[in-house]
């Protein structure tokens, strides 16, 4: 900058900035504002309020131009973005299309991103569930990765903190390997689904399905009447935005609760470049900002600076910001900055249908979507050819089904007039995978986007592994679906690319020692502790669970850090 | 058709689709605006006498007057691959060959009687591949169309948008099954 006004300066100066304003910065958001420190959300994408920029969240299917499918053109020009079972007509505009946003595919990935003011936070399937020390322990006791430097005590207030605001529904089931949590009321597991339940506990003992725990609020609390939301009226059409707020996002939930504070200061078309760092002051001083929609530069200055752009977005940034101090990336003394990424394996399903219960079906929708059956392989020692384990969904399904083979009169009182179909049950997988260093994201060295930053390269493979994990699934899958009476099964390996899980994580992973990590046990840089990261890309191990609720507990006990580290100096 | 029910066609028309109705297109050409298809006026008449042979009008509105052939011809033109475009185009020209050798007349000029034994061999699979292929995506379309009106959504079978409620064992009678 040619020239700087002394005012100017002070206009553009805060307590804390926070780079992102999705899942995790709309927690370190809240979390700062609600200290008391003037703080800065900077968000690439456009501003989204909560109901009034919902456009599609009020409309019936037959208002959709293509009934909610997506056109041929769409398919054929955004691939990528197109594969995501959520980019349809109605929440379309929530995510970034591939056209919009390159980024270097050195091997297939599929990077799903939705980049707004709630970035994500909007389009998620809201199922939460904690980590336990079963999942901390992972690396040190399997021997990959580094050691985690926490443990679930140190997460487990934040977890409980972070419950509590957001609305959690779900069991205390009081199972070792899935810690319980601050819950609303449970949604019910369905005649099926519990009839799975009551097979494999009578049948393994050790293998469990439990009520899907997921971020609905199904009874409000006082604290979340407080946020404005309402109870969830169980329309399962979150994605479009809810106007009840009967979901956790950042847009119902931690944005308006911060910004009714007083001191936050939200700047959508924000892009951030890089992260300045004072070689004379050793620290970081602030951010350079693209305006996304005048390209014009500004500069933005803190004493402290929390990096939750999403995990890849993340990376990007920090290897972005080169100094002479720092010339692979903020903090990358190490040079492992942007390596041993992972995510998780969603390749294997498996579908059959059952012939019982034919006296019940379902009424109404279940926000959670059914079971969820936590990680049983592997758990307290090695026991398959195979690292680690995976979880899974599980739900069963019974919907109305009317016969289409007639046609003219008969058709038309066969579609008026539906019967209950049979059973369907069906299963996802969510393997944890291994993080390598060979896995790993990095900037192009020739190719830049329309704000100057180079392109993400991402290289990231299955390997052994995970083709052994989709292996066992199937086969333990199978035999619990026989032993429960399920028929007609059926086996799929979609073979999908890594990121349509959308768990993408790693990169700036937490660790003991500078020397094999970036971040230490607050999620401070080792080499420039102003500088936090508190999204997916301080994840140094993946674990199977749904990794939101994680971001948002690291989120808040790293705020809490910050602050008192702000009081005493210390940075 | 009375002004009434005319008035209510319209009325479903603009629940989701903005296909103009319009009487400014050339004549000849479809009445409704299509980027890939090449479909004359006739054609789309022709479109309207097989779905509405398909999902006919009874006490309630039948598949035409919902404008289910516009619907299934906006589909196909937005949703398919130009293979299956072709697929269809050339389904529904063996349709009018094959129409026009057995009855010696258009499926227009056909006799309510002749319709239903054209779609009634058809939809048992007695016709050639071209033939069938264009009927069963037609079919589909006209289903899917008619299940998503708003009619069939706000009368006939209703769809809550929210239905605040899930009932996990929701009693139904053991015999619905068929
Ligand atoms: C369809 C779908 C289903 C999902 N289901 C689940 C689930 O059931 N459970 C679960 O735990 N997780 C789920 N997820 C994943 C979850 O949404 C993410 O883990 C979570 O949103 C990540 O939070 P975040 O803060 O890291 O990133 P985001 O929520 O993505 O927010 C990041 C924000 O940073 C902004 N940003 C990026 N780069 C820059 C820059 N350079 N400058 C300024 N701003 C920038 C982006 O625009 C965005 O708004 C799902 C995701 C999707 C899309
Ligand atoms: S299911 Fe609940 S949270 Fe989702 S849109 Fe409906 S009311 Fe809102």
């Amino acid at each position: 900058m040619a020239y700087i006004n002394v005012d100017s300066v002070k206009q553009r100066t805060f307590d804390a900035i926070v780079i992102g304003s999705g899942m995790s910065g709309g927690w370190a958001a809240k979390e700062f504002t609600g200290r008391g420190l003037k703080t800065l959300v900077l968000e690439r994408g456009r501003d989204v309020k909560h109901i009034k920029d919902y456009p599609t969240t009020n409309m019936m299917p037959y208002e959709f131009e293509h009934r909610n499918e997506l056109t041929y053109e769409i398919k054929q020009k955004e691939p990528v973005i197109s594969r995501c079972y959520a980019f349809r007509e109605d929440a379309m505009h929530f995510f970034v299309r591939d056209s919009e946003q390159p980024y270097v595919q050195e091997k297939p990935f599929d990077w799903i991103r939705g980049q707004q003011v709630g970035g994500k936070s909007l389009l998620w399937a809201r199922q939460t569930q904690r980590w336990s020390d079963l999942d901390f322990e992972g690396p040190a006791r399997d021997g990959f990765a580094v050691d985690w430097p926490i443990r679930y005590k140190d997460l487990a207030p934040w977890y409980s903190y972070v419950e509590k605001f957001a609305g959690i529904s779900g069991n205390n089931d009081g199972l070792e390997e899935l810690p319980d949590g601050e819950f609303l009321p449970p949604f019910p597991l369905n005649s099926v689904e519990d009839h799975f339940k009551k097979q494999l506990k009578a049948q393994y003992g050790n293998r469990h399905v439990i009520s899907a725990r997921c971020a609905h609020l199904s009874k409000p609390n006082q604290i979340h009447l407080d946020q404005g939301r309402a109870q969830c009226q169980n329309r399962i059409l979150c994605q479009r935005g809810c106007p009840f707020g009967g979901y956790f996002s950042s847009n119902a939930s931690t944005l308006p609760w911060a910004e009714r504070t007083g001191n936050l200061t939200l700047v959508p078309h924000a892009v951030v470049r890089e992260v300045i760092y004072d070689e004379k002051a050793g620290k970081a001083t602030g951010v350079r900002v693209i305006n996304s929609q005048t390209k014009e530069e500004t500069e933005y200055y803190a004493p402290v600076i929390f990096v939750n752009a999403s995990a890849f977005s993340t990376n990007q940034i920090l290897l972005n910001s080169t100094s002479s101090r720092f010339p692979n990336g903020l903090g990358n003394d190490n040079g492992l900055l942007g390596k041993y990424v992972a995510f998780h394996n969603y390749r294997a399903r498996i579908t059959a249908e059952y012939e019982g219960m034919q006296e019940y079906a379902t009424d109404g929708r279940n926000p959670a979507g059914g079971g969820y059956i936590p990680r049983f392989r592997n758990l307290h020692k090695q026991e398959t050819d195979f690292l680690r384990g995976y979880a899974a969904g599980f739900r069963a399904n019974r919907s109305m089904q009317e016969d289409t083979t007639g046609f003219g009169a008969e058709l038309k009182k066969q579609l008026l007039n539906p019967t209950w179909g049979t059973w369907k049950v069906g299963s996802h997988m969510m393997g944890e995978t291994i993080p390598k260093e060979e896995s790993r994201i990095s900037l192009s060295k020739e190719q830049k986007d329309a704000w100057g930053i180079p392109l993400l390269n991402i290289a990231i493979d299955y390997d052994e592994n995970d083709n052994k994990m989709v292996a066992d699934y199937h086969a333990q899958m199978e035999e619990m679906f026989t032993k429960a009476g399920f028929t007609n099964i059926q086996k799929t390996d979609s073979k999908q690319a890594p990121g349509l899980d959308i768990h993408e994580m790693g990169g700036v992973r937490m660790g003991h020692d500078p020397k094999t990590s970036l971040l230490n046990k607050y999620n401070q840089l080792h080499a420039c502790p102003n500088v936090y990261v508190t999204d997916g890309a301080c994840m140094t191990s993946t674990s199977t669970q749904n990794p939101s609720l994680t971001y948002m507990a690291l989120t808040a006990r790293a705020v809490d850090h910050a602050v008192s580290e702000l009081k005493k100096r210390n940075i | 058709m009375n002004r009434r029910t005319a008035v209510k066609g319209l009325l479903v028309f603009t629940g989701g689709l903005v296909l103009l109705p319009s009487c400014l297109t050339r004549e000849g050409k479809a009445f409704i605006p299509l980027k890939h298809l090449e479909v004359s006026a006739e054609e789309e008449k022709m479109l309207g006498e097989i779905v509405e042979t398909l999902i006919p009008t009874t006490d309630t509105a039948g598949a035409k007057q919902l404008g289910l052939h516009k619907f299934t011809l906006k589909m196909v033109d937005d949703l398919h691959s130009p293979e299956d475009q072709k697929t269809f185009m050339d389904g529904m020209e063996a349709f009018q060959k094959m129409t026009k050798k057995q009855t010696g007349n258009s499926f227009v000029e056909c006799s309510p009687q002749e319709r239903q034994e054209l779609i009634a061999a058809i939809n048992s699979g007695k016709a050639s591949k071209e033939v069938i292929d264009f009927y069963q995506i037609l079919k589909k379309h006209t289903v899917t169309g008619y299940l998503n009106s708003e009619l069939v959504m706000t009368k006939l079978r209703i769809y809550e948008l929210v239905p605040s409620r899930y009932i996990a064992y929701y009693p139904v009678k053991a015999s619905t099954k068929n």
